[in-house]
């Protein structure tokens, strides 16, 4: 078992840097919570996990159909980001049009006085009583960052997940079924695993809403990261190891 | 009581009860499971069931305190620490993998349980208990629908019947509803443990159901006929009971009647 930890010491790492990549990532994807569903907070009105578990796991399957077609991990990690960032904007877009054109409510902001991006007056846009509505433009940007660094970060978990196991023998090519591929499985589900408990723990750093890079619970991103580096560096030893006894059975 | 309040939960069972309900039952019926033929599986999910209601009551402990998030985002931890410990266990552990499974389960639970009192800094007193115990439900709780499912937890059955073909996320999905969802259903400051631990009860029946049509593929109808039937009778009676339980602490029920027509509106 030691040993085979030692010859894995390096995808460990890219596992651990994956966990870290998606646990600040999430700090950036607008999660309004159960607030913005009912237009009372900016962001999408869902929690984080759902958004960024949403958004992660599309990156972690288009990662991995570019993974049936090519080695190349740049290349691995670019399909992955694409992913979550075309679920996460479409997501973002769909939700902007039910505030604007169901609620009726403009897209503003109450943590800042004007949107960063396109210098827009935000204050007099927010009703009373709330904290702000729907989603203006520096959250999409931020969103659109957030998804593609969670995707980034599931692709590279997955793709370390793989490289484990062909180092011993296993084969993650295309089967003929759909179903049946042991180490697909296994380390996709590791993959699913190391993502939502690093998708939980930023959750909580934020206390469960947040509007993108400019909302000032943003700055609180290092106590997450440290927190999902050890909790991902744990992960990884254990799936590393689950990884290996595949090779035996 | 409600999220985003702070305090501990009023409880009617004392927490060691639960805990020793889940422990020792998840860990029966999951060794049953394995001993037993096929057509006795289903101890697999009355483990499971049991561990479902540890780990609501968990939640439920927990989230009294107020998460400063939903109540769903805690029952995914719990199933995602569940998966990482349960495959692992399984991997190394042979005939003692469930054991070992939970044991890497709470260490896991309680690292991430201090990194998110200490680092983090969510100031809630029983976070490092309360994560061990939710991610040990959670692994017991996938060990148990996996059983159901495979016949026996030798890791090659599992990976090759629940892994590979990808059961395992069915089950992710309706063992982690079984710990979060009677929490998020039952709060406020009406909230009754019996209520909500019956729920509990509901949910793991439910999904002891569907993981009986899935067990049909390995165990032949016969299996999952009994595997279904249980969980129906199961799921029967606590939903019964759970009913009752609503009648009970409601105010009043009274019948609404149908919708009116379009003539007596006018």
């Amino acid at each position: 078992m030691i040993e085979g930890i030692m010859a894995n010491i390096l995808w460990m790492i890219l596992i651990t840097l994956g966990g870290a990549l998606i646990s600040w990532g999430v700090h950036f994807v607008p999660v309004g919570g159960a607030p913005a569903a009912m237009a009372q907070a900016t962001g999408v009105g869902t929690g984080t996990v759902q958004l960024a578990a949403g958004a992660g796991l599309t990156g972690l399957v288009s990662a991995g159909f570019m993974m049936n077609v090519t080695e190349n991990l740049p290349l691995i990690l670019a399909s992955g980001a694409v992913g979550a960032m075309i679920m996460i904007s479409v997501t973002m877009i769909v939700a902007t049009w039910v505030y604007v054109y169901g609620v009726g409510c403009v897209p503003s902001s109450a943590k800042v006085k004007t949107d960063p991006i396109t210098k827009y007056r935000q204050d007099i846009y927010v009703s009373q009583g709330t904290e702000g509505h729907g989603i203006p433009t520096v959250s999409f940007v931020s969103g659109v960052i957030g998804a593609a660094l969670g995707g980034i970060g599931g692709g590279l978990v997955y793709y370390s997940l793989i490289k484990v196991g062909t180092s011993i023998g296993l084969t993650a090519g295309v089967t003929p079924d759909v179903v049946g591929n042991s180490l697909v499985g296994v380390a996709a589900m590791f993959a699913i695993g190391i993502f939502l408990v690093n998708a939980v723990i930023p959750s909580y750093n934020i206390g469960g809403t947040i509007e993108g890079f400019h909302d000032p619970k943003w700055k609180k991103w290092p106590k997450a990261v440290i927190s999902s580096l050890i909790a991902s560096l744990l992960c990884a030893i254990v799936a590393v190891v689950a990884i290996l006894q595949l090779g035996g059975i | 009581m409600s999220v985003g309040g702070s305090g501990g939960a009023a409880s009617g069972y004392p927490a060691q009860t639960i805990i020793a309900l889940g422990v020792i039952g998840g860990l029966i019926g999951i060794y049953l499971g394995d001993f037993m033929p096929a057509a006795y599986s289903f101890f697999g999910g009355i483990g499971a069931i049991c561990a479902t209601v540890w780990g609501a009551d968990a939640v439920r402990r927990v989230a009294s305190y107020g998460l400063g998030t939903g109540v769903p985002s805690i029952g995914m931890l719990a199933l995602g620490m569940g998966t990482v410990a349960a495959l692992f266990g399984l991997s190394v552990g042979g005939f003692a993998g469930p054991i070992v499974a939970f044991i890497v389960a709470v260490i896991i639970g309680i690292v991430i349980g201090a990194l998110s009192n200490r680092v983090i800094g969510m100031g809630i007193p029983i976070m490092e208990q309360a994560m061990a115990e939710i991610a040990g439900a959670g692994t017991l709780v996938i060990l148990g629908l996996s059983v159901v499912i495979a016949g026996s937890f030798d890791y090659s059955a599992v990976v090759h019947n629940v892994v590979a073909t990808g059961y395992i996320a069915l089950i992710f999905i309706i063992g982690g509803m079984g710990i979060l969802h009677p929490f998020n259903a039952s709060l406020g400051p009406d909230e009754r443990q019996d209520r909500t631990l019956v729920l509990a009860v509901e949910k793991g029946a439910i999904a002891l159901i569907i993981v009986g049509f899935v067990s049909s593929l390995n165990e032949g109808l016969m299996a999952a006929g009994v595997n279904i039937l249980i969980g129906i009778i199961i799921w029967y009676v606590a939903f019964m009971k759970h009913y009752a339980l609503i009648k009970r602490d409601a105010y009043q029920v009274v019948g609404t009647g149908l919708l009116p027509s379009a003539e007596e509106l006018q």
